[in-house]
């Protein structure tokens, strides 16, 4: 049969039924859809096997006692004076690092993203841009996946043997891998963002400066300050990590409790992180413009009065984090330091590239993906159920729900590494776990302020027609919410591939094993091919991830 | 019993009156057309119709059931009796415009049926929506995504929600706005032939005066949230359209958009 448009309307022929599809027979993305789900259902097993996953394991009798005695010392927190003095000074230490971390990584990451970002291409405006500023973006970028696709971990691994122990390794470490991270998303969201007011204000022959402040910059202020302020949180918890390495702070309390086996001090050290974090969850909630309560009212202009005063109070914040670190920068910075650093360098080459040793390398990387992947798979899943309860406009569930993400994302992946050791033993599947139960707090809370912010109008009309309240999810809110949910799971597959090496530190194998074995036996070209794996990886998941989301920015 | 019959109902938000006390009553069957300068309240008025404004005072009977004064639950289930066609329909990127058009049969249909529309459309559910779409022109997009339509090919989806739905009491917000005056003739033709056929009754706010005073048996003119006239088309006068678009006339930005309006209004129904 026919398909065309007639001549006055765009009125389809339906001509001869008998000979052919009807026009509504012809789907054409079901085999596509069908194709897609098969690809992922095959891709899951192999993903099962290298995870060596199998949580029934968890539930046998001996692991339960001992998670069960574990647990029995996690009751009774240690609360004497002295002790909660201490952690007080350790905590500031930790909020310090952070902060002062994000702050020089802010540095590095705005002219960065902006030397990166095409949105404020001159000569992209007349079609494709030109070579000159397309090879400055494109090295500009891949400066920028160097230094996130480096654990901030390893970065202080590195650090410390050569600026020594304490805050400073901690610090440069935050700078240089959130730096990277910051540019790259600073960028992507000034991509993301509608383009045409900036293109309107490039073509009319303003700068670029003004073009970004007046065109780029209203339309995703709000997005660049929940993000700085969400990695802010992230920061914090890395600063904890990073104690794990002798950079001070809760971390290193922690990594002493731990080694103890003195669950009771660890009980409270993970009270005090996830206070720690729920106090930067309060400033980003007030930071976001406030939402419409009834949806039957106007929208209300967003309350913004706190504002300069909270800008203030950062400000101070970070001067008091400034003077109170005791960071040497003169040392951190001076000819000693810089030649140690080229000497250390230069103990790492050339790499290991024995065909037996890639061989244990490539066996190492397959492990590390299938437990990034396999974490992040399974927390979308459920971050996605819990930020379904979490984003309800009120009501004790939602604060039950958000209590839950937020203690399930202020426990770094280490540290809920290290719980999960006591009841599953070593291997990749605490790993996949570990990192499961930290992203679902993430993307739990990333996924329901994307809910939240779904614009209300395509929901409320269904709900107004009388459909139920699972089919306004379905129909409107999910399908609108659904790149950006995706974009966000793409996005922490890339951020736990980094996170999947680091958990091989505490014994969940991986290239994270290698890594930590061959740099304490000082066999650095092995620790040099490790890392360089990890790069590759790193990058090769991101350009994945990068393809994947532009598919669905399309 | 009336469909929908209206007693005093007041609209309001914060101390901006929207709808003064208002009384009226439709009847199952009818077509109505709700004409008026922007801002006189013809879209509060069609929330309110459609439940999705609650009143300040006075009552709503639907289907003789006082909405306001039923559990949240059951107005709700009252909703499925009408279903409003927005004037810039809101629809999620990326979805399909057959998916699109089907969430009109969604108020009462089961899971396996919302699951079926929204991934892949069976044939009976696929027809339905291609037939609707046909009428309206817009046969050869079944299977485009939304985001690629134009607003007036949106509107459209919209009102082939209309057709395709269960709702007895039809509402239809400027559906026409985005449309050129030929086309805008042919789709009200189609609206109503379909309201007619299928027993349904039609509320359609429009700012084509002329269209709503040649096509609708009753015609409901609103000024600042009054009614000024209710009833046949015939009995509005001159001097009192002259009065519905009071301080419009002078070529004020609503009028300079819509071509329908250049010429004086008491023109159109002569």
């Amino acid at each position: 049969m026919s398909v065309g448009r007639s001549g006055s309307g765009g009125r389809v022929a339906v001509a001869g039924d008998g000979h052919g599809a009807a026009p509504w027979r012809r789907d054409p993305a079901a085999a596509r859809r069908l194709g897609l789900a098969v690809a992922l259902l095959v891709l899951l097993w192999p993903l099962l096997v290298w995870c060596e996953f199998r949580p029934w394991e968890l539930l046998d009798e001996r692991s339960l006692r001992a998670t069960m005695r574990f647990a029995a010392q996690f009751l009774t927190p240690r609360v004497d004076l002295e002790f909660l003095a201490l952690l007080a000074a350790e905590t500031w230490r930790t909020v310090a690092m952070a902060t002062v971390g994000l702050a020089l990584a802010w540095v590095i990451a705005v002219p960065m993203a902006l030397l990166a970002t095409a949105r404020l291409s001159v000569s992209a405006l007349a079609g494709r841009m030109g070579r000159g500023p397309a090879a400055l973006r494109w090295l500009v970028r891949t400066v920028l996946v160097v230094l996130r696709s480096v654990p901030e971990l390893v970065w202080a691994l590195m650090l410390v043997r050569v600026v020594g122990l304490g805050p400073g390794a901690g610090v440069l470490a935050i700078a240089l891998s959130y730096g990277g991270m910051l540019g790259k998303v600073y960028a992507e969201i000034l991509e993301s963002a509608d383009a045409t007011p900036t293109q309107a204000l490039l073509r009319g022959g303003v700068g670029r400066l003004q073009a970004l402040l007046f065109g780029a910059l209203p339309g995703c202020a709000d997005e660049l300050v929940s993000y700085t302020v969400y990695r802010w949180e992230c920061a914090i918890r890395s600063s904890v990590v990073l104690g794990f390495v002798g950079a001070g702070g809760l971390g290193q309390q922690l990594d002493n409790a731990t080694k103890m086996f003195a669950g009771a001090e660890v009980a409270t050290i993970l009270l005090i992180f996830i206070a720690l974090v729920a106090a930067a969850d309060r400033v980003s909630a007030w930071l976001r413009p406030a939402r419409d309560a009834e949806p039957s009212r106007p929208a209300r202009p967003p309350v913004r009065h706190g504002l300069r005063l909270l800008l203030t109070g950062l400000l101070a914040l970070l001067i008091a984090s400034f003077a109170t670190l005791p960071m040497r920068w003169g040392e951190l910075l001076g000819a000693g330091a810089l030649a140690q650093m080229g000497r250390f360098i230069a103990e790492f080459f050339p790499p290991q590239l024995a065909p037996g040793f890639l061989a244990r390398v490539g066996q190492g990387a397959l492990e590390t993906v299938a437990m990034s992947a396999l974490g992040s798979g399974l927390a979308a899943v459920a971050g996605l159920a819990i930020a379904l309860v979490a984003s309800r406009p009120s009501g004790p569930l939602r604060w039950g729900t958000r209590l839950l993400l937020n203690a399930l994302r202020s426990v770094p992946e280490l540290v809920w590494a290290a719980i999960l050791l006591v009841a599953a033993g070593l291997g990749p599947m605490p790993g996949t776990l570990a990192l499961a139960l930290h992203t679902t707090g993430v993307l739990g809370r990333l996924m329901a302020e994307a809910l939240e912010n779904a614009p209300p109008q395509t929901a409320q009309a269904l709900r107004w027609a009388g459909a139920s309240r699972w089919q306004v999810f379905a129909f409107a809110t999910l399908p609108q919410a659904a790149p950006q949910l995706l974009s966000y799971t793409l996005y922490r597959w890339e951020n736990n591939i980094r996170a999947a090496t680091v958990l091989g530190v505490v014994g969940a194998g991986g290239l994270g094993q290698m890594l930590s074995l061959h740099l304490s036996l000082f066999q650095m070209r092995e620790t040099c091919t490790v890392l360089l794996a990890m790069l590759a990886l790193v990058m090769l998941v991101d350009a994945c991830s990068y393809a994947a989301r532009r598919k669905l920015n399309r | 019993m009336g469909l929908l019959e209206l007693d005093a109902l007041h609209l309001r938000v914060g101390a901006r009156t929207l709808i003064e006390p208002l009384s009226l009553r439709i009847e199952a069957g009818e077509q109505v057309a709700l004409i008026g300068a922007s801002g006189a309240g013809k879209t509060s008025l069609l929330q309110a119709m459609a439940l999705a404004l609650a009143p300040a005072a006075g009552s709503l009977r639907l289907a003789g059931q006082d909405a306001w004064r039923l559990s949240s639950r059951d107005r709700h289930w009252l909703r499925r009796a009408l279903m409003l066609a927005p004037q810039h329909p809101p629809l999620p990127p990326r979805q399909r415009v057959a998916t699109a058009v089907l969430a009109g049969r969604l108020p009462g249909a089961t899971m396996a049926e919302s699951l079926r529309m929204l991934f892949s459309p069976n044939e009976a559910q696929a027809r339905l929506a291609f037939e609707a779409l046909d009428r309206l022109e817009l046969g050869d997009r079944l299977w485009s995504r939304v985001d690629q339509l134009s607003g007036g090919e949106r509107q459209r989806v919209a009102i082939a929600r209309l057709l395709v739905s269960n709702a007895r009491l039809w509402l239809a917000d400027e559906p026409l706005s985005a449309l050129d005056p030929q086309r805008a003739q042919r789709v009200l033709a189609v609206l109503q032939d379909a309201a007619r056929a299928q027993d349904r009754t039609l509320v359609c706010s429009l700012h084509q005066v002329d269209l709503a005073c040649r096509l609708f048996p009753r015609v409901i003119a609103l000024r600042e949230g009054r009614v000024v006239h209710d009833g046949p088309p015939q009995r509005l006068g001159a001097k009192q359209l002259d009065e519905i678009y009071e301080g419009l006339a002078d070529g004020s930005p609503a009028l300079a958009q819509d071509p329908s309006l250049s010429s004086p209004p008491q023109a159109m129904c002569r």
